[in-house]
């Protein structure tokens, strides 16, 4: 009997939480466009700039989130960018090579890589942008370069991590298949078992994108200002859309100000599904081919 | 047991040891196998029948914890070598000794990419090649006229018996000397069984076969010779 109510209690109890979990981020998203959809017009992007003289970079846009967009778009892309090839290689090596004492002290690196606050690795950042702008040219400072490369830092342990998970869960005899038929282990890696990885390595490219465009900790340290326009190199500072909310939210001066903040959130929550959908169609296509090429 | 240079001795093993995760499995295996021949490998599971197969072509070594000691030699183009020397190249080695594993493994792949695989590892780009010789290797395998008007297909489309044909095809495509079997049928029904044993008793004309069986019945039916493995050594029958 007891086990019998246990058992319920159990499944009532998951059914609550996954209930609640649902209902949370229903909640936060009515929220967001009850409170935001008044500021959603191509004047919250493009301010007073006609938006096709702006997106051929014609015009600068001054009052309008076009820059802080671009600034965003062009962190994420960089940022994971310097983290794939490095993530991958790293989930490849510790699953397929690493072994023993390496392993796990390696693993032990990465979890403790993965807890570190990211306003640590902000700060780290700007100590080195401050090294290099001392010791090698006055040009270097906080900028969108060294915010991609400590971006791409916070987010390595995810994509080591759901690589190496996704490699190590191959069965045995798919591993063998190739070897087998005569494949040294490098064309087992690249030929079947990377390519049986990559719904994998995808969500963790995915959960990259997400912490990308969140993060505001490690870019308010790093280059990402309030105004600067459109960057014009990997040098210059940069506005991002995170940092602009932020900004927004906490020294508004009017209702509308606050409104444009709340805009600015649906925005960036748009700009993350349309990055979503994009890593998700790329994976299709390229499970496909390379399985199936010729 | 017979340890002069005979030209029929295809395979020969000596005073093998072997263990998993510090486990003995195998102990003392010495044995040879004669050539254009079928040999049974039989006995309870987990005595080391597929280890032993796994010996001869190498393929423990990719698996984590586990040890060998003794020697193994094989006559690969007329010439008895032994497999663990450094002059013989792993990858040339599994070519030449195929093996087929219990259940059918087709890549998630067209049937004409899964045949094509070996012989794409193997850096071979001449495409009419490479067409004649999936045609060859599906002719010997009695699979080229189920399948010769659906290549493009996925194979794992195929029925469970036509899968593991596909196997043995794509195995035999890279011309192996010898073809080791891990169970090939334990997940077939017995139509399918029957055409696989047809099939590897046509192909002993060709090469040494090593196939690990639990049914007896099967064992009688197309072995020429049956080894019997019990607990980490071998009863020669």
């Amino acid at each position: 009997m007891r086990r019998r109510i246990l058992e319920k209690a159990t499944v009532w109890f998951s059914w609550a939480a996954g209930l609640t979990l649902l209902a949370s981020v229903a909640v936060l998203l009515c929220y967001l466009l009850a409170k935001g959809h008044e500021a959603l017009s191509t004047g919250l992007i493009f301010g007073g700039t006609p938006p096709l003289r702006a997106l051929l970079l014609q015009e600068r846009v001054f009052d309008g989130l076009f820059p802080a967009l671009a600034g965003t778009l062009l962190l994420i892309i960089l940022s994971i960018a310097w983290a794939i090839p490095v993530g991958i290689s790293t989930g490849i090596y510790l699953a397929e090579y690493a072994d023993g004492r390496v392993k796990k002290a390696l693993d032990a690196f990465f979890d403790v890589l993965a807890g570190i606050p990211s306003i640590v690795v902000g700060l780290f950042g700007f100590a080195s942008a401050v090294f290099l702008h001392r010791h090698f040219s006055d040009r270097i400072g906080p900028c969108l370069l060294i915010s991609s490369i400590s971006l791409s830092f916070l987010v390595l342990p995810y994509l080591i991590r759901t690589t190496q998970a996704a490699l190590e869960g191959i069965p045995g005899e798919t591993r063998l298949t190739a070897l087998a038929l005569g494949a040294t282990r490098v064309q087992n890696i690249f030929l079947v078992l990377i390519p049986r990885s990559l719904p994998g390595i995808m969500s963790g490219i995915v959960l990259a994108i997400g912490r990308c465009a969140e993060d505001t900790a490690v870019i308010m340290l790093t280059g990402a200002v309030a105004s600067a326009g459109l960057p014009s190199s990997l040098l210059s500072q940069y506005e991002a859309v995170p940092f602009y909310i932020y900004y927004i939210s906490s020294q508004y001066a009017d209702p509308a100000e606050l409104t444009s903040g709340y805009g600015a959130s649906i925005l960036l929550l748009m700009l993350c599904a349309v990055l979503f959908s994009a890593a998700y169609g790329i994976r299709k296509g390229l499970t496909h081919c390379t399985l199936y090429r010729a | 047991m017979n340890h002069s240079a005979d030209d029929t001795i295809k395979i020969r093993v000596t005073g093998l040891d072997f263990s998993y995760r510090k486990r003995p499995v195998l102990k003392n295996v010495t044995a040879d196998f004669a050539g254009n021949s079928i040999t049974a490998l039989t006995g309870p599971s987990g005595v080391g029948k597929s280890t032993f197969l796994m010996t001869l072509n190498r393929l423990w070594e990719d698996l984590p914890g586990a040890s060998m000691r003794g020697k193994v030699e094989i006559r690969l183009q007329g010439r008895l070598r032994d497999i663990y020397d450094r002059s013989m190249e792993l990858t040339e080695l599994r070519k030449k000794v195929a093996m087929v594993f219990q259940t059918p493994n087709p890549l998630p792949m067209s049937i004409r990419k899964n045949m094509a695989f070996p012989l794409k590892l193997a850096g071979e780009r001449d495409k009419s090649a490479v067409n004649a010789r999936i045609e060859e290797a599906l002719r010997m395998a009695n699979l080229w006229d189920e399948v010769k008007d659906r290549l493009e297909e996925d194979a794992r489309a195929l029925s469970g018996g036509q899968q593991q044909r596909l196997c043995i095809a794509r195995a035999l495509i890279t011309e192996p000397e010898v073809l080791l079997l891990d169970e090939p049928t334990s997940s077939l029904d017995r139509h399918s069984t029957a055409i696989i044993e047809e099939l590897l008793t046509g192909l002993k004309e060709r090469l040494t076969i090593l196939v690990v069986s639990h049914y007896l019945e099967q064992v009688v039916r197309i072995s020429d010779r049956v080894v019997e493995f019990a607990g980490e050594t071998i009863v020669s029958l």
